[in-house]
């Protein structure tokens, strides 16, 4: 076998909003053939999902973080519009400082751009893309727009390969946009040349591969509806789609599908990806890589719920912060804030946790050695934050999704313990057993911050 | 070593006061202390002054010793602002009793004020998050009645305390505080009150937490030396002890006591030659009401793990083998940070000296005062001794 990929991940948020609870809200949905879709949470975003995507991958190959050489990462709704996404996602897996690092973005077409030139590449390489587009309330794109990520491992003596591909362009201006500083996603709805722009430059990159055919088709879906205009084979368009349950997830849309189509055990896919302006890239995957996804949601939202989690219907955080930890303070402790890392004291060889200042067990001045404990632990202390009483700079989180829990959770680390105090997502008891997961924290002087949280097993 | 006593303390009354200043506060405070002197005192006397205050608005957030201590024409006098959280003037009177007792001062005064009323919601939480531990703790989105909360869920699983046993020490203090013309929150409550309040970290709610409150309290602390000059009845102070832990909860080895509190008061009890059996009354740290049982615990009140029965037997009421906060505790008197910890020595000074009111207890000798910082981060015990009881000893 030569390079391809690895192994896969996927991850989309817990979240779900059924169309009926447009319907009951706007007489109408305008999202056809989408029945669900994926919501992020208040503390969500493409990095946060990103990393998800990301661990599975690791965990699905069995490659730890220190072993990527190149790291990528896609998606047209980055938290910053500028700032270099690839360093805090590198800092989440313990990627090397020295890898090769690039950004991909403004087109749902990045996340198989991306991937397609890791597998060009080489040494180990770990592509993650995210997307939550968003739009207008009353707009299609809104009514559609998902959220969800994957991540693909790409190396050498991969089980599955790309044995053919193409790409097409062809200027199709005014199809879907975000205008310059906006957060959504907007077009003008011009049905016949929406259709063709979408249609015409999938099907001429198609036309340009040598065998098309496939089992499976990966296609590109910005609605349930729009993929089935194409000539391509609907029943292998139905057979991955992921736009009925999550919704558009943008560029994380054929790299979702890719992940279905693997896990089903198709042994030949055709890859379809399209982004507006417009331009196609396809491409066939022969074999099939093991995918670590957990594509479920079982949180639905009411559509009032659905608001206040985009941030619709909730006011701005307060002003002030006597509590402020300044940027250089937040960037020291991003091993820990990222990875949970912890220290054994070389003397007496108890964990500490920050690993800073003297051992917590002999109260020695010395130099921690590195330790990164369990992702899974157990709760010795909690409490619920209700609405109205987070800090301030949680108010808006809590306005947007509720009651979160506070706990000391207690994780294994090499033969010790270390505990540590989370947050706990919708909240938490004595004796759960947790997972830390990869959160914004907050948002403070436009710079968000991101730690771990946790959710219960 | 010299001996220290206490020869007057005042308070202003504790509550929400929107035409006071935190310097009009400390003022009626100081003037409230004078006055308790039984010989009268010249604030000129005064060599060393320590005021124990968080800060809370960030009003002076510089000097805020010189602008009270001025402000009450204590001009020229050595003043140092002591700030370890809600223990900030339990700390402020150890440093007084430190000065007099090394011969550095004859005449100390110690004491505290804090005015929280008026701050927006926001300020008030911003500014409380401050006294726990802000890097991890508080950016897990932890309050401070979070914390306590955290130790209350450890205690309920460690030693099956209850919300009811929780709501005893609410019941009790208000019932004290009722009688208190100084508290805040001057008003009894009954148990089904207290049960069915709304929560605010689970499983604590309302009537488990105390209020945030404006005042001001300072004591008089003097040497063996003078103490004739104020007084033929001085209460002294028999042992100090005070202790630190680790900031955050999270870093320290027990969830459910607070270490720096049973250190502190093994301490003070050691140099007080007295041990908790020995006490007439306290008055303890209940910022929420797992502090109070926790503090019976730390303290020596009772058996770890007990706290929740002992409240409930109504061993602590006023009524009670040991008088548990008859002032109404931070819960009922009120809680406004900085002036704590020398509240605290006010009621104990008032019960000693027979000017508690309607709240007297029968001639009490030996009263313990418990002051803790954050969620224990700093802890503070004095053990104050009425003079004619230890001279009667010595006599014996």
């Amino acid at each position: 076998m030569s390079r391809g990929i690895l192994a896969v991940g996927a991850y989309t948020p817990e979240n779900r909003v059924p169309a009926e609870a447009f319907e009951e809200a706007w007489g109408r949905f305008d999202a056809p053939g989408v029945e669900t879709k994926a919501v992020p949470d208040a503390d969500e975003d493409a990095l946060t999902m990103g990393v998800q995507a990301a661990r599975r991958a690791l965990s699905a190959s069995e490659v730890a973080g220190e072993a990527v050489d190149r790291l990528a990462v896609a998606t047209t709704t980055p938290p910053l519009e500028e700032e270099d996404l690839t360093a805090r996602v590198g800092s989440y897996l313990n990627v090397p400082a020295d890898s090769v690092r690039r950004t991909y973005a403004g087109s749902t077409r990045a996340g198989i751009d991306a991937l397609l030139e890791a597998i060009d590449g080489d040494g180990t390489a770990l592509v993650v893309v995210a997307d939550c587009p968003e739009g207008e309330p009353d707009d299609s794109r809104e009514h559609a727009a998902g959220a969800g990520a994957a991540a693909f491992l790409v190396g050498e003596d991969a089980p599955a390969v790309v044995t053919g591909r193409a790409t097409h362009a062809d200027v199709r201006p005014g199809t879907r946009f975000r205008q310059h500083g906006s957060e959504n996603v907007e077009g003008l709805d011009i049905g016949t040349y929406d259709r063709a722009a979408f249609t015409e430059p999938i099907e001429a990159a198609v036309d340009a591969l040598e065998d098309a055919d496939a089992e499976a088709i990966a296609l590109q879906a910005p609605n349930g509806k729009l993929p089935y205009r194409t000539n391509l084979d609907a029943e292998a368009i139905a057979a991955v789609e992921t736009v009925s349950s999550l919704g558009d997830t943008a560029a994380a849309s054929v790299p979702l599908s890719l992940a279905e189509s693997f896990r089903s055990g198709h042994e030949r896919t055709l890859g379809v990806a399209w982004g507006s302006g417009a331009g196609a890239t396809v491409f066939v995957v022969e074999g099939t890589a093991p995918v670590e996804a957990s594509l479920d949601g079982d949180r639905e939202l009411d559509y009032p719920a659905y608001l206040r989690r985009r941030g619709d219907i909730v006011g701005e955080k307060p002003d002030g912060g006597a509590a402020h930890v300044p940027v250089p303070t937040w960037r020291r402790s991003l091993p820990q804030r990222h990875r949970h890392e912890a220290g054994v004291c070389p003397e007496c060889g108890a964990v500490a946790f920050p690993p800073d200042g003297a051992c917590p067990d002999c109260l020695s001045l010395v130099e921690f050695e590195p330790v990164e404990p369990e992702l899974e632990g157990v709760v010795d202390a909690a409490t619920t934050i209700g609405q109205g009483g987070a800090p301030p700079e949680f108010a808006e989180q809590q306005a947007r999704q509720g009651a979160f829990g506070v706990a000391i959770v207690r994780f294994d680390a090499e033969g010790g313990e270390v505990s540590l105090p989370m947050q706990v997502a919708g909240g938490a008891s004595v004796d759960d057993r947790v997972r830390a997961v990869p959160r914004r924290v907050y948002v403070e002087e436009g710079v968000p911050r991101y730690g771990l949280k946790a959710i219960t097993l | 070593m010299r001996d220290a006593y206490v020869v007057g303390a005042g308070q202003s009354k504790y509550g929400s006061f929107p035409d006071e200043s935190y310097r009009s506060l400390f003022r009626t405070a100081v003037e409230n202390t004078v006055d308790s002197v039984d010989h009268g005192i010249d604030t000129a006397e005064i060599d060393e002054a320590y005021v124990g205050t968080l800060g809370v608005g960030g009003r002076q957030l510089g000097l805020p010793g010189p602008a009270v201590t001025e402000h009450v024409g204590l001009h020229g006098v050595p003043v140092t602002r002591v700030e370890n959280a809600c223990a900030a003037s339990g700390y402020a009177v150890r440093q007084a009793v430190m000065a007099v007792r090394s011969g550095m001062a004859d005449v100390a005064l110690a004491g505290g004020v804090e005015v929280m009323t008026d701050l927006s919601g926001d300020a008030v939480r911003y500014w409380l998050g401050v006294s726990g531990e802000t890097e991890w703790e508080r950016m897990s989105g932890t309050t401070f009645a979070g914390v306590y909360a955290q130790m209350a869920s450890a205690h309920m699983r460690e030693h099956g305390t209850t919300k009811e046993q929780l709501s005893h020490v609410a019941v009790k203090n208000h019932a004290n505080g009722s009688k208190n013309p100084k508290a805040h929150l001057g008003f009894s409550c009954t148990l089904e009150d207290a049960v069915n309040a709304p929560d605010v970290a689970e499983p604590l709610n309302l009537y488990h937490c105390c209020p945030t409150t404006d005042g001001a309290a300072t004591a008089l602390v003097v040497s063996e030396d003078v103490v004739d000059e104020y007084t033929d009845d001085p209460v002294r102070v028999a042992g100090v002890g005070a202790a630190s832990d680790r900031v955050g909860l999270f870093q320290r080895d027990t969830y459910n006591s607070v270490p720096a509190s049973k250190k502190a008061a093994e301490s003070a009890y050691e140099e007080a030659g007295v041990g908790p059996d020995d006490l007439d009354f306290a008055e303890v740290h209940d910022c929420f009401a797992i502090a109070e049982l926790m503090a019976y615990e730390d303290l020596g009140f009772c058996e770890r793990g007990e706290a929740g029965p002992y409240v409930e037997s109504g061993a602590t009421r006023i009524d009670g083998e040991l008088p548990v906060n008859t002032s109404g505790g931070l819960k009922s008197k009120g809680h406004p940070i900085g002036a704590t910890g020398a509240g605290q020595v006010v009621e104990v000074f008032d019960q000693l000296t027979g000017r508690a009111g309607e709240r007297q207890l029968d001639d009490p000798a030996v009263g313990l005062a418990h002051n803790v910082g954050g969620s224990g981060g700093a802890a503070v015990v004095h053990v104050f001794e009425r003079e004619d009881r230890a001279s009667e000893e010595v006599d014996a």
